[in-house]
């Protein structure tokens, strides 16, 4: 592995779990009404 | 480290559930995200060391990974969220200095105090203990999945699938273990 390579390695072992943990981070449906943020709905 | 800094932001969302949860893990990885970018500019340099652990060392990366630089790149990513609230833009930017934190007790001295600066930072667990270090961080990542999965549990309005979460987190570990990163 080149220097090159490991620093898109990085970048992407970063990057592509971000949308997967915040997916499963999701409340349960039961619970999404109260995991609004306060104000105008 | 790599997934012990996404455990700990699992354990900042679970202090502070209002803070957006992609802005929390991009947070605590923002040290990293850069140092890529920055490595392809020739901005910041890595030489490989293929049979020497970790596989790599940081000759130079002063300007995404510096204390002084840290605390740089975490008050302008917490500003961007002010909008959201001064007590999560605070959490936020927390998220992001929380890396060098976590990256003193592994890396080398290899963390500037600013760019430039000649004193360095890290008690080097990375190479004193080439295997040791990774079952450290994976107390690290028990200790902030556990509390995560706890809050979640209680709270609700978390962490639906916190046990995926917590799965996730352990296989990327198990990923990046001595015996399977390839940079190893």
């Amino acid at each position: 592995m080149t220097a090159q390579t490991f620093a898109i390695f990085c970048f992407v072992a970063f990057l592509i779990p971000v949308p997967l943990l915040a997916w499963l981070d999701r409340p349960r449906a039961k619970n999404r009404e109260a995991a609004k943020p306060p104000g105008p709905r | 480290m790599y997934a012990g800094h996404l455990a700990f932001g699992l354990a900042i969302k679970a202090k502070e559930p209002r803070a957006p949860t992609w802005a929390v893990l991009l947070g605590v990885g923002l040290l990293d995200l850069l140092f890529g970018p920055f490595v392809l500019l020739g901005i910041e340099r890595v030489t490989m060391t293929p049979g020497v652990p970790p596989g790599f060392f940081l000759d130079y990366i002063d300007w995404s990974h510096s204390l002084a630089m840290s605390l740089v790149w975490a008050g302008l990513f917490g500003a961007a969220f002010l909008g959201r609230g001064r007590a999560v833009a605070m959490v936020l930017a927390f998220s992001v200095f929380s890396h060098f934190l976590l990256d003193v007790p592994m890396h080398p001295p290899d963390l500037a105090l600013w760019p430039g600066s000649s004193i360095h930072l890290g008690f080097g667990l990375w190479k004193s203990m080439p295997v040791g270090y990774w079952w450290v961080e994976l107390w690290t990542i028990a200790l902030c999945c556990a509390y995560y999965w706890v809050r979640a549990r209680r709270l609700g309005t978390f962490g639906g699938r916190a046990g995926w979460a917590t799965t996730t987190v352990l296989v990327l570990h198990i990923l990046n273990s001595p015996w399977l990163a390839p940079s190893h």
